[in-house]
């Protein structure tokens, strides 16, 4: 089993590496706007436009060969060197670990509660089936699916912010710095984003756990152990939740990527929390290229590192999985 | 004579389904000696398995739900006990073996660790032995070879004979009194199902146990059953020893399944017909609408009850034809009618 982890480590690296071939293929062949923007911005103070396009292409290395751009650019991308972002300013890098806290602060606990409480409940209306407690965890399901997340979070703000005043409906990002992360303020500040970000990921977590549990309650082996002896607390959890444990994996990679990538966007607009969602957001409209190209390469990377912990448990997590020869 | 180690009385047990309540076992009596091997037979969806499940209530409740008759064990009725109390019996008193060996294991655990899971849960064994070593003993006495070395493998490693061996080892980790054995051959070769039914012999004549064993196949039920109850849709139809059953049957339906038999001359190799519908049983005899011998009697009011053949205290038929009172002639067709045979 080793062996093969190494050989998943090893072949995630190859997929980064083609992933980012990919984009660097796209960068050369779309245009590019950043020129046209900044060679414009550039000649309206005062320069000459073939000079400013010069600098520009020069500070971009757009006048190297396509070879050592491309060494160049993976190289770079390898070392977190990730280029210059024209809208803000600064360094991409320098943008995103600005950006990132902002993001983490709530995505993470929001992450960790829907994930307990979504599969807790889950299992809960999986070993009640057809009760009222089953029929209200289903509503609220799906209430939290299919209700939007921008629509939920202004009837939010609408109820909640002009009803108690303590609870801030936008996002005043200069409290985490002078009052700190944890602080009284900051958490109230997150109250709301987090609790719509949270039923929209819980909702999607209790449906699936609650269809994985029941259908592993209908397997044999669940009679056989209630055959001999087992009490209900111990079917549930050494043996459906075990087994519902393996398929939920993937349930929870999909979330961490639901979560970062729509959710985030979302609600960091509605809210304006300077973070990734918000940052990604604007680099779109802005027609950043590099920093939305960065953007999307923290969403593949994400996805292609969950994918690597999904295989990775699924190995731990079942003993049929034949991981020998692969 | 000695109190009977189970005795399932008037037993029924219904499915509240969107289509209407399931009729699936409806009155059955039998009792099982220490022991002892009952068959239950009966063609598929008579209700063999969901009597078998009612007795630990292991049925899924809902839909399931035992609505009538008592099941008396060792002085206990175990349709009244809780929950907790059931759990006592499962598996320590009363075991089950099930008819798919394939499904009958969790895949995330070893076998040695489900095995041991009986014993860990009720307490059994020796103390002073480690429950790893009274794994290894049980799966030794099963015939799964090199035992030592198998007891850390997962189910998937197991062929579906070995499976249904560490399933037995599993279900006798207690030294139950009652093995309930829900057709556990169907599923294995032929072959391997003599190992299995010879493996079950032994171990009940070492144990004592009483065993329960559920199946469609007659010829299994010959070889292995002192005594017989014959079912069809949630009815007792005949019940009786196996020379009773096999010399005499009696009531249509089993001579039906008797002429399914290959080799014993019969000449069909299906009965005409289908099951009733369960939810809407036919009036009077069940089997009637399927009987060649049914008469107006048969199509009007209630199962009859199990009237005394051969006037043997240990066999009886529930079909008019054997009615002290009844007048329209002897059961036409059939050798070993009414006092008829031999
Ligand atoms: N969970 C359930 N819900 C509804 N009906 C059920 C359920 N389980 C069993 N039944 C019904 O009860 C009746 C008896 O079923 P049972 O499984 O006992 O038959 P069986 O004699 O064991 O047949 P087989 O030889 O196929 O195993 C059938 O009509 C079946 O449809
Ligand atoms: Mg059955």
């Amino acid at each position: 089993m080793k062996w093969y982890i190494v050989k998943r480590v090893l072949w995630t690296f190859v997929v980064m590496w083609i992933a980012l071939t990919l984009t660097f293929g796209l960068l050369v062949a779309s245009p590019d706007t950043g020129q046209t923007k900044s060679v414009m911005s550039c000649s309206a103070s005062g320069g000459d436009a073939q000079q400013c396009r010069e600098q520009y292409r020069e500070r971009q290395n757009l006048d190297k060969p396509i070879t050592e751009r491309y060494v160049n650019y993976v190289t770079n991308m390898a070392t977190l060197n990730w280029g210059w972002s024209e809208s803000r300013s600064q360094s991409v890098m320098a943008a995103i670990s600005e950006a990132w806290p902002y993001t983490a602060q709530y995505a993470i606990p929001v992450l960790v509660v829907s994930t307990i409480l979504g599969y807790g409940l889950g299992l809960y209306s999986a070993y009640k089936p057809y009760t009222k407690a089953d029929y209200l965890g289903s509503f609220v399901g799906f209430f939290g699916i299919s209700i939007p997340n921008f629509w939920f979070a202004l009837v939010l703000i609408i109820l909640l912010g002009t009803h108690f005043e303590f609870i801030s409906t936008y996002y005043q990002s200069g409290i985490p710095i002078n009052q700190g992360w944890a602080s009284m303020a900051n958490i109230t500040q997150l109250l709301i984003p987090s609790f719509v970000l949270l039923t929209a990921s819980l909702a999607w977590q209790m449906r699936y756990s609650r269809a994985q549990a029941i259908e592993q309650m209908n397997q044999e082996f669940v009679k056989v152990a209630k055959a001999k002896g087992a009490s209900q607390w111990r079917l549930m959890i050494h043996h459906v939740f075990r087994m519902a444990a393996v398929p939920l994996t993937t349930s929870f990679v999909s979330s961490l990527l639901a979560i970062f990538w729509s959710g985030s966007v979302i609600i960091e607009q509605i809210f304006s929390i300077p973070g990734l969602g918000l940052m990604t957001f604007t680099a779109i409209t802005e027609q950043d290229t590099t920093l939305v190209l960065a953007t999307t390469m923290i969403t593949v990377f994400l996805a292609i590192i969950g994918n690597l912990i999904e295989d990775v448990s699924y190995t731990i997590l079942d003993p049929r999985i034949d991981y020998g020869d692969r | 004579m000695s109190e009977p180690l189970l005795s399932v009385s008037d037993l029924e047990t219904q499915f509240h389904t969107d289509a209407g309540t399931v009729f699936a076992v409806d009155g059955v009596s039998f009792d099982v000696d220490h022991g002892e091997t009952v068959a239950i037979v009966g063609e598929s969806g008579s209700g063999k398995t969901v009597t078998s499940e009612s007795i630990t209530s292991i049925l899924d409740t809902p839909p399931g739900e035992i609505v009538g008759g008592t099941i008396t064990f060792d002085g206990m009725d175990l349709t009244t006990l809780s929950e907790t109390a059931l759990q006592d019996v499962r598996g320590k008193r009363i075991s089950h073996i099930f008819q798919n060996p394939q499904n009958g294991l969790n895949p995330v655990y070893t076998v040695g660790r489900q095995i041991g899971e009986a014993i860990r849960i009720h307490d059994h064994g020796d103390p002073e032995v480690p429950v790893q070593r009274q794994v290894v003993d049980l799966l030794d006495k099963t015939g799964i070879p090199e035992a030592s070395a198998r007891v850390d493998d997962y189910p998937h490693e197991f062929s579906g004979g070995m499976k249904q061996r560490v399933l037995i080892a599993m279900a006798l980790a207690c030294d139950p009194d009652l093995l309930i054995a829900d057709e556990p051959t169907t599923a294995l070769d032929v072959t391997i199902q003599g190992q299995i039914l010879r493996l079950l012999e032994d171990l009940q004549a070492e144990h004592d146990m009483g065993i329960i064993f559920v199946t469609h196949d007659l010829g299994v039920v010959s070889e292995i059953a002192d005594r017989v109850v014959v079912m069809y849709a949630g009815k007792v139809m005949e019940t009786g020893t196996v020379e009773d059953i096999f010399r005499n049957p009696s009531h249509p339906y089993t001579r039906a399944l008797m002429d399914c038999l290959p080799g014993r001359g019969g000449s069909m190799d299906r009965i005409e017909g289908s099951l009733p519908d369960v939810t809407d049983p036919p009036a009077g005899c069940r089997f009637s609408p399927r009987c060649e011998h049914a008469t107006e009697a048969c199509r009007s009011g209630d199962q009859p009850p199990l009237w005394g053949v051969d006037n043997g205290d240990t066999h009886e038929a529930s079909c008019v034809y054997y009615d002290a009172e009844h007048d329209e002639g002897e059961l036409a067709g059939g050798e070993g009618a009414t006092g008829g045979h031999q």
